[in-house]
């Protein structure tokens, strides 16, 4: 035992004793408190009460340090509360000793030097020990450098650990033994014997088995795979178009047609009835040669008579030739039913009555009918043509009632939109005609020629729009002429057939005018197109103007006089334009033959581009009550389509192809020029170049 | 081979036994007879004619037409019974009628122009309407007795005013035209003309506001009805009101198409308007006192009550109606013709159906006239744009006889005197087809 030791051993057994002074009640058993010191926390304590007592030489306080080390680092896996406490110490886990000799220990947060407290020296610690009677309880702890002072409790735990017992009082360590094991009915002990070494050893004789097979593998006495036994037979006339069979070929297989077994008409010596008769065999060369019988059966008195094949080599080259020009591949085919694809569309006999048959054809023309317009009550019918007449027919009969000679081929014709006022306007040359067809009662008729009269030239009132058009009483036809400055190629009514607007296509900024009846006025609201116009249609309903370029519609406010919007069809060349009488759906027709469907609410690209004509659409048109539209085309046909529009906004407008209507017959190259519904019934009429008007009704 | 299959096929026979209800010269005796059963309604009427040949040798043969189980035969016997079901084991009891076909082709009633009207309801003369704006009296159907002068516009209607007046051969006749008028007329037939005599109206009806397309006089004869194309139909008085002082409507009238006319005629006023039409009211019947027929380009048929001016009944047919006519079983089929080549007939007595009891649809065209004979209850005639009139029989499918003289469009026809058809068509030409025995 060191001096150290033994010192420190007295000096605790001083203190021991003075712990026995004052609580008489615990017995002091010093000899034992060594032991049992060194191997707890309470070791610490002990250690630090002798180390704060006595002064040290430096070798027992390196030696104290060393064990302060190593007791910190049990002390920091225990968990009494007082680790809970952050340490104080900032210098780490290094050895106190460094610090011997420095003023401080540690630094700060701010980088500052954390000093020392000054140590009481002897006589300092002695007085204090005199003046506390608690000073006893005091021990310096190096590491964090301060005064620990040890509870109550804390010393109650050193006693009893210095008296050898459990630290706490409540702990029993010798609590009697309960015997879980059911040992009753047991046939055996439970042996409590260590496993024996046998056990952990490689068996000798099972080495010895090894190496006589692995002698016996080598010297090729034992063999693996067994090659495996080819059936002697196999089922000549089995189904071998399983494919699971064939797999193993590697190749995917395709099972080759089966061929139909051989009956008895493949006999050489088939029966009586088997055999055709001549008059059969001769009926086989009247058929087809894929039809004919592959094989005729015939008879032979026996089998040796029967003749070589005579197709054999034939078959033989032939099979040979399909080897070297069919390799067997597989085609992957989807197999899509066709009628899937197609879009589901209601059927035709749902969407009746559309027209469909010609019966009334209206002849007298004398070369290709422009145009044709329809009275509002479809009573008349009114038809303009390159002979320069303009015809007006009963619609029942097809009788012609009137004709006037305009003299210049008639571009376009359009009837008044309203009932009392039948007046006719007729675009031909450079002029626009408004003719008085006569048919009103006699009310009508004064009212009409009251409107259908000017007095003189109307000039020079307007300057520019004067220029562009003038009013002239027509002589010949009671009516007006309007004499323009270009060729005219469409003339459209308002809907209130006050107004009206003519298109001029070479006009440049006066293209478009429109004209008042009742005050003989012209404007020309629109100046600006970029493209030459084709034709200007009026809105149904709002104030609106259409105007259709050859590459754009565009869409005028006329009550605000400004553009405000514009359809772009995508065609090549728009021909023609007509308005849904709803005004919110468009149809353009082009000259390369196809047909667009806008939805103005929807956007200014084409709802739906309808299936082309083969050549240039001519004219489309709506239907004023029934969801019809139609087209009619150079090809000499018009298509019908069934072209419904909801008032759900939601709602896309339904398009149904119908019917294509033929019967026109080309003539130069043009086919059905116009054509214009029954304002009432869902009939169709078309204009064609063979200068007939045919009516087609449902 | 032939001739062994058609001893096969001559092998099989049928029973029958010929009934008829034509007077006794034309009875056959009514012992069953087996016969051939791949005979037609030719053989069926070649033996017919045998037989009455066997019994009076004097006799001129003629064609009839035969009916089993009410309905006429128009194939092979044989075929026929297998189609209807009946057994060829019985004897067959089968009745001959004459056979329903024009037998002469009068010389046709040359015109001006289209012929657009004509009615042939008085034995004694044809009236026709024309493009010219005339109406023509033809007495006996060849000689143009009267010329009705004074529209303006086209006579698209004509009707005979059956009236009892007080002397024998006065007339009354109603015409409406495209110059939205109606006017009647008064003539006597009894006076002997070299000359056509040109009259004019005595009462001038102008209140329709469009063309004038039919008109038809009640069957009291003391009203007229006429349907437009302002959708309305009106009613008006025939009586000569100047017998009861009407002076109020009595004015000069200045005709547009000749200014020099100044002679004074009675305008009458409508003594009621029938509206629930929304297009052309293109036909309209007036078969008892109190109810009007009226077809319409609105695909509607409709029956009006005289004495209310309301609507007791509608059909819609799905077509544009051109004409209409009611007669047949009790007087109370409608048969009607339109813009399609079928013609339709129905039963209003059937309650809750629209569908046609009979469709015939021989025709290629649209339908423009159609017609019941006024004393049968099975024949009718239509008229049609393919230039033919056809006669039918509601006992078969088939037309009896096609009329086929026109080069144009029929435009209307009509029966006369009972065995003839008149047709009036867009070549200016009344066709007078008689002998037709029903």
């Amino acid at each position: 035992m060191p001096a150290a030791m033994a010192k420190s051993l007295a000096a605790s057994k001083k203190k021991a004793d003075r712990v026995e002074q004052e609580e008489p009640e615990e017995p002091s058993e010093n000899g034992f408190v060594r032991e049992y010191g060194d191997q707890e926390e309470e070791s610490e304590r002990s250690d630090a009460v002798g180390s704060s007592e006595d002064e040290r030489s430096s070798g027992e306080g390196e030696k104290d340090g060393k064990d302060d080390g190593k007791i910190h680092q049990s002390s920091e896996e225990s968990d009494s509360s007082e680790d809970e406490v952050a340490p104080r110490n900032t210098i780490g886990e290094v050895p106190l000793e460094w610090y011997k000799d420095e003023e401080h220990i540690g630094y700060d947060i701010t980088g500052k030097k954390i000093r020392k407290h000054a140590r009481k020296d002897k006589i300092d610690s002695f007085l204090a020990g005199v003046d506390d009677s608690k000073n006893w309880r005091k021990i310096y702890d190096e590491y964090n450098d301060e005064e620990v002072e040890l509870t109550r409790e804390e010393i109650r735990i050193i006693r009893r650990l210095l008296k050898g017992r459990t630290p706490h009082a409540e702990v029993d360590p010798y609590a009697p033994y309960v015997d879980w094991f059911d040992w009753e009915d047991k046939g055996h002990p439970l042996s409590n014997a260590p496993e024996p070494k046998r056990r952990f050893i490689p068996s000798k004789w099972e080495q010895k088995k090894v190496v006589q097979y692995v002698r016996a593998i080598r010297k090729g006495l034992i063999k693996f795979d067994k090659p495996k036994e080819e059936p002697p037979f196999y089922l000549l006339w089995g189904d071998d178009s399983s494919v699971a069979e064939n797999k193993r070929h590697g190749l995917s297989y395709i099972p080759a047609p089966k061929p139909k077994l051989a009956g008895h008409e493949e006999s050489y010596n088939p029966s009586i009835e088997y055999i055709p008769t001549q008059e059969e065999i001769n009926s086989y060369q009247l058929m087809f040669e894929e039809d004919r019988p592959k094989f005729i059966p015939r008879r032979y008195e026996s089998l040796r008579s029967v003749p070589a094949y005579e197709n054999a080599l034939k078959e033989g080259f032939d099979r040979c030739l399909d080897l070297y020009l069919c390799p067997r591949t597989r085609k992957k085919r989807i197999n899509i039913d066709p009628e899937s694809l197609r879009p589901k569309l209601p059927s035709k006999k749902d969407l009746k009555p559309y027209p469909l048959t010609c019966y009334l054809e209206y002849r007298g023309h004398s070369g290709p009918v422009n145009s044709i317009s329809i009275e509002v009550s479809g009573q008349w019918i009114a038809s303009g043509s390159t002979d320069g007449m303009v015809r007006i027919w009963e619609v029942e009969t097809g009788r012609c009632l009137r004709v006037w000679d305009i003299g210049e081929a008639v571009q376009h014709i359009a009837w008044n939109p309203l009932p009392e006022l039948p007046i006719l306007a007729v675009s031909a040359g450079h002029e626009v005609h408004l003719l008085n067809t006569g048919l009103g009662d006699a009310e009508e008729k004064m009212h009409i020629k009251e409107l259908l009269h000017v007095e003189e030239v109307l000039t020079d009132d307007a300057g520019n729009s004067a220029s562009a058009v003038s009013w002239v009483q027509h002589e010949k036809h009671d009516g007006i002429t309007l004499k323009h400055l270009k060729t005219v190629s469409t003339v459209e009514w308002h809907r209130k057939g006050d107004y009206f607007t003519t298109v001029m296509p070479s006009g440049d900024s006066r293209a478009v005018l429109i004209h008042q009846l009742s005050k003989k006025h012209t404007a020309n609201p629109i100046k600006k197109l970029r493209a030459p116009a084709v034709s200007a249609v009026f809105h149904p309903t709002r104030p609106f103007f259409f105007i259709s370029t050859k590459k754009n519609v565009r869409v005028y406010d006329l009550s605000k006089n400004k553009l405000i919007k514009k359809l772009e069809p995508g065609l090549r060349e728009v021909s023609s334009i007509a308005i849904h009488p709803g005004g919110d759906n468009v149809i353009v027709g082009s000259k390369e033959g196809k047909m667009c469907w806008f939805d103005m609410d929807l956007s200014s690209q084409p709802y739906k581009r309808l299936p082309a004509h083969p050549k240039d659409i001519t004219n489309v048109a709506f239907h004023r009550s029934y969801p019809l539209f139609a087209s009619c085309s150079d090809d000499c046909t018009a298509y019908v389509f069934h072209g419904m529009v909801y008032s759900d906004l939601n709602q896309n407008p339904l398009i149904v192809p119908l019917e294509i209507l033929h019967g026109h017959t080309s003539s130069n190259g043009r086919g059905v020029l116009d054509c214009k519904f029954h304002p009432r019934q869902p009939w169709l009429f078309t204009a064609g170049a063979d200068s007939v008007i045919k009516l087609y009704c449902h | 081979m032939d001739a062994n299959g058609g001893s096969m096929e001559t092998s099989r026979q049928v029973r029958v036994r010929f009934a008829t209800k034509l007077p006794p010269p034309l009875r056959v005796p009514t012992t069953s007879l087996a016969v051939p059963s791949n005979l037609s309604r030719m053989g069926l009427s070649e033996i017919v004619n045998h037989l009455l040949k066997n019994m009076d040798s004097g006799y001129q043969f003629q064609p009839f037409d035969f009916l089993v189980d009410g309905e006429l035969v128009r194939m092979p016997l044989e075929q026929f019974l297998l189609a209807k079901g009946i057994s060829a084991e019985k004897v067959l009891e089968i009745e001959y009628i004459n056979a329903v076909a024009p037998r002469k082709q009068e010389d046709p009633c040359l015109h001006d122009d289209w012929v657009s009207a004509v009615d042939g309801s008085n034995p004694s003369f044809i009236l026709t309407g024309c493009y010219d704006g005339l109406a023509r009296i033809w007495k006996g159907g060849s000689v143009c007795t009267h010329i009705l002068e004074g529209h303006s516009g086209a006579v698209t209607a004509a009707s005979v005013i059956n009236r009892k007046e007080e002397s024998e051969n006065s007339f009354y006749v109603a015409t409406g035209s495209k110059d939205r008028s109606l006017r009647l007329w008064k003539f006597d037939a009894g006076e002997h003309v070299d000359h056509p005599l040109r009259i004019r109206a005595y009462k001038i009806f102008q209140e329709h506001t469009s063309s004038v397309q039919s008109i038809s006089s009640a069957p009291s004869g003391d009203m007229v009805c006429s349907g437009s194309w302002d959708c309305s139909i009106k009613l008006w008085e025939v009586k000569e009101s100047e017998a009861e002082g009407d002076s109020v409507s009595i004015k000069k009238r200045k005709l547009l198409s000749d200014a020099a006319e100044q002679e004074s005629q009675l305008e009458g006023t409508a003594t009621s308007t029938l509206v629930g039409h929304a297009q052309c009211v293109s036909s309209v019947v007036w078969p008892e006192l109190q109810t009007i027929y009226s077809a319409s380009w609105d695909h509607s048929i409709r029956q009006w009550d005289v004495q209310t001016g309301n609507e007791t009944w509608n059909m819609v047919c799905g077509k544009a109606l051109n004409c209409l006519d009611v007669g047949g079983e009790s007087s109370a089929l409608v048969v009607a013709g339109g813009s399609d080549p079928v013609l339709r007939i129905w039963d209003p007595r059937k309650p809750g159906t629209l569908a046609p009891i009979f469709q015939f649809s021989s025709h290629s065209s649209w339908i423009t006239a159609s017609k019941w004979h006024t004393r049968s209850w099975f024949h009718l005639l239509s008229a049609s744009y393919d230039g033919k009139v056809m006669l039918w029989d509601l006992r078969t499918a088939w037309p009896l006889a096609t009329i086929d003289s026109h080069k144009d469009k029929v435009l209307c026809a009509d029966w006369w005197k009972d065995d003839s058809v008149i047709s009036g068509g867009a070549d200016s030409k009344l066709f007078i087809c008689s002998g037709i025995q029903i």
